[in-house]
Formats: C-alpha cells, sequence, structure tokens
C-alpha cells in the first residue's frame, strides 16, 4: 500500500513538469556511464599500458613478455 | 634521475595521507587493511602532516606527492644511480635514495649570505604542495612491512617495464575488542609501467581484483594532469582523483576533483630564496565537510623546516638536518586537536654508498628501522622491523628486489 502511495506520488511530481524526469534522466545516464568507464577502466587499464609500452621505441620484441628473463 | 624520483614519489601511496582521514572518510588499502583507514589518496598537505604514516601501498593511489600533502609519500624509493633505467618502482620498492633538499642559492654551509642582494622577481620554483614535508616523509616513513616481500621489475625497453611482486605475511585487522589481530595473507601482483618525459602510466592489479592505476600527462610546459585511481570490484570502494598543477614562474598551484563530491584547491608562493608559503582548500560534498588549511617551508641547503596547521585542528611540523653528505637526521611533530593525539618521531637516515639505513623512535613508544642493501647490480635486501613497546606488537619483515 505504502509503495503505491509513493508511486503515485512520483508519477505526480513527473508529469507537472518536464525538467525534473529531465534532471533524473541525466543523473540515471551518468550513472550509468560512470559505471561502464569504471569497468571499462578497470578491466583495460593494464592492457592500454602494455599497448603503448610495446610500441614505444625502440620496440620491444613480443618474447620479452612472457619470458622471465 | 630527478623525473624518477618524482616518479617515485609519485608510486608512494604513503601519502595518500588525507584530507579524508580526518574527515572520517574509509578507504582500503590494497595490501595492508588498516583499521579506518580514510581514503588515502589525497595529496594535499592536509594529508600528510596529519595522517599518520601509513605503509606505502602499491602505488598509484594517491600518492602523488611528497610530504604533508596527499601525495606524502612514505616513499619507497628514492632514485638512485644504479637504478636510474627508467622503469618506474613500484610504490614499495625502495631503493637507494639520496634525499636532499633543493640546493638554495645565497647559502652557504646553512649560513644566509646577507650581503648578496636578494632579487625578488627571479625567486626559485617552490616545491609542490604535497612535498612540502617530503625530506621528513622520506626519512620517517619508509615502508615498514611484516613477512616476506618479493619485487621483480623486468625493463622492456628504455620506458617501459612490467613487474611482479608478492607478498606473504601478516596483515592486521580490526577487532572488536581493541586488540591487534593479526591474520596472514598473502597477494602477488602485476604491474605495468611506461615512463616517457611527456607521459606516464603506471598500473598494478592484485589478485583480489584491486586496480591501481596513475597516470600523469604533461598536457604544456606548466600544465600537468595527474589522474590516481584505485579501483575494486566492490562497489563503493574504489576512488579516483584528477588533478590539474599549473607550475608557474615562483609559484604553484593545484586543483583537485575527486570521487564522493572532493574539491580541492592548494596553492603555493615563493616569498624568498628559502621560504615558500602556501595554502589549501577542500571540499567534500557527501559529508558537508570543507577545511582550510596554511603551510611554510624555510629550506637550505643544510636544513629544512616546514610547518602546517589547519582548520580541522591539526599542526604538524617537521625539522631535517643534513648533517653530512650521507647523514641527515629528521624530526617531526603532530597535534590532532580533535581527537588529542599528539605524536613526535625522530629518525635517522644513512645513505651510503651499498645501503640505505633509517630509523626511528616515536613517542607512541615504538622504534622502527629499514635497511636496504644493495647486493648487486639490480638486486636489492630489504629488513624492516618496528616494534611498538605500548601495544606489544612486533613486526619484522625482510625482502627482495630484483631488476632495475
Amino acid at each position: 500500500m505504502a509503495f503505491k502511495v509513493k508511486g503515485k506520488v512520483k508519477s505526480g511530481k513527473g508529469t507537472r513538469g518536464g525538467s525534473p524526469s529531465k534532471v533524473k534522466c541525466v543523473k540515471v545516464w551518468t550513472t550509468w556511464a560512470m559505471k561502464k568507464a569504471k569497468l571499462i577502466v578497470h578491466w583495460g587499464f593494464i592492457p592500454l599500458v602494455i599497448v603503448v609500452g610495446m610500441n614505444s621505441e625502440p620496440k620491444p620484441p613480443l618474447s620479452q613478455l612472457l619470458s622471465p628473463v | 634521475m630527478v623525473q624518477m624520483y618524482n616518479i617515485i614519489i609519485l608510486l608512494n601511496l604513503e601519502d595518500l595521507i588525507n584530507k579524508y582521514k580526518i574527515c572520517n572518510y574509509h578507504v582500503s588499502k590494497q595490501t595492508k587493511t588498516k583499521t579506518l583507514q580514510p581514503p588515502a589518496f589525497s595529496h594535499s598537505p592536509f594529508s600528510s602532516p596529519f595522517t599518520p604514516h601509513f605503509p606505502s601501498s602499491e602505488c598509484l593511489s594517491t600518492a602523488m606527492g611528497s610530504s604533508p600533502s596527499r601525495d606524502a609519500a612514505s616513499n619507497p624509493a628514492s632514485v638512485d644511480p644504479p637504478l636510474a633505467s627508467a622503469s618506474a618502482e613500484p610504490p614499495h620498492h625502495v631503493g637507494l635514495a639520496v634525499a636532499l633538499p633543493p640546493p638554495v642559492d645565497e647559502k652557504k654551509d646553512g649560513v644566509v649570505d646577507v650581503n648578496k642582494r636578494v632579487d625578488y622577481l627571479n625567486l626559485p620554483c617552490p616545491v609542490p604542495f604535497e612535498e612540502i614535508q617530503r625530506e621528513a616523509l622520506m626519512s620517517l616513513k619508509p615502508d615498514l612491512f611484516e613477512g616476506m616481500r618479493f619485487d621483480f621489475t623486468k625493463g622492456l625497453n628504455q620506458n617501459f617495464a612490467l613487474c611482479h611482486s608478492v607478498f606473504m605475511g601478516s596483515t592486521e585487522h580490526p577487532s572488536q575488542s581493541g586488540d591487534i589481530v593479526k591474520v596472514p595473507s598473502s597477494n602477488y601482483e602485476f604491474g605495468a609501467n611506461f615512463l616517457d618525459p611527456k607521459l606516464m602510466l603506471v598500473g598494478r592489479l592484485g589478485t583480489d581484483g584491486r586496480l591501481n592505476g596513475r597516470v600523469k600527462c604533461d598536457l604544456t610546459e606548466n600544465l600537468i594532469l595527474k589522474i590516481n585511481a584505485s579501483l575494486t570490484n566492490e562497489p563503493h570502494y574504489s576512488q579516483g582523483m584528477f588533478n590539474f598543477d599549473y607550475k608557474g614562474k615562483d609559484f604553484r598551484s593545484q586543483f583537485q576533483i575527486g570521487n564522493n563530491a572532493f574539491y580541492g584547491a592548494n596553492y603555493i608562493q615563493s616569498v624568498s630564496p628559502h621560504l615558500s608559503l602556501g595554502t589549501e582548500i577542500f571540499w567534500l560534498g557527501h559529508q558537508r565537510k570543507s577545511g582550510i588549511g596554511f603551510a611554510a617551508r624555510f629550506n637550505t641547503d643544510k636544513w629544512v623546516g616546514t610547518a602546517q596547521v589547519a582548520n580541522t585542528g591539526i599542526v604538524a611540523l617537521s625539522y631535517v638536518q643534513k648533517v653530512s653528505e650521507k647523514v641527515s637526521l629528521a624530526s617531526d611533530f603532530m597535534y590532532n586537536h580533535m581527537s588529542g593525539d599528539v605524536t613526535s618521531s625522530f629518525g635517522y637516515d644513512y645513505i651510503l654508498r651499498q645501503c640505505r639505513l633509517r630509523g626511528k623512535i616515536d613517542s607512541n613508544g615504538t622504534v622502527a628501522a629499514f635497511l636496504e642493501e644493495r647486493l648487486n647490480m639490480g638486486v636489492n635486501f630489504i629488513l624492516s622491523a618496528e616494534i611498538d613497546h605500548r601495544k606489544k606488537d612486533y613486526k619484522f619483515g625482510f625482502g627482495m628486489t630484483v631488476g632495475e
């Protein structure tokens, strides 16, 4: 019951003016973008460093990446 | 060499001192979890003087910058000629360091030459605000650890290196009764460093899924962008910080944006060839806290003295005297008005040809020593000891660091 009431209040506010829902939209999308960015950075940062390093001059051979010597 | 030195400082996480700490911000360190550690990645001066030393954690997090500020690092490393290769050292990678205050003109043997006129239009550029206390931090806050540590850095190239580091030992966890609970733990960390005069990328990925990343990019000659991030798989435990540094002729300014709506700015200006004054403000959005602080640094080529105060109730003073080329003595005092903590420590720093020995004694009843011995080119042996007489906590560690 309480949830239903809350839902009604929220939709009421939304229909009253376009801007509150727009702000909410922007917030939701920013949060989604930040989450995706965090995931990309989390997985991709080290590969990025490796790619940048392997392409710098003088180019190290690929076998050096895995060999312990 | 200077660049390496800067890199080491950057990698030093100890300075993760925290503004946050003051604001009860919580952060967990990568390898060692300390109780209620505030997020460390602030390098601002607030951080360093105000925070008790932490062990320097593996890089990247925040530790950009030295002394008082966040970066303050406990810097594990200073660059040594043998370590001149461009590979960045991981934060806990210790090398033989030469910690010298920047030479100041017009000074001979610590005596100000009053006959020489001071050209106030040509003052030297001051050290970055977070590095105000760097000499004291480097001498007094080595990267103490308990257990075994092994670091291997493999340089593929002048600018690019991979590193592997293994740690097996105890980490302390907070317990309900206030006693220290030591939990044996081990971790492996893989890292990649790319160092260029204009771009620095350092990444460390541990077995617990935590990524510490650091980016330093020279956008123009005077404007530097630094990014520190510590990302974890657990939600709400990740941190990130953006720093924009501008270096002027005799001043430096920095603007910081961090997660949890953290905004900070600091500014430091040389007012005489030996004295520089700085100020810092920060705003923490989620907790609605703000603070302002002031700092001063007086350095000659024989000694360096710094003082910092903040409206969060923190006063930090430090003094480092270079007794000779190889020996320097450092002392440090910190007072936290909110918690009533007063800590002072006194330490020595011997930088010899084959080793670097640092020891200190604290007003908390702690005695610590840290030795880095160069056995061979690129092979360093590390011994760390910390005895806390008050809490009866004994920590001994040993390790080896292989690689340039």
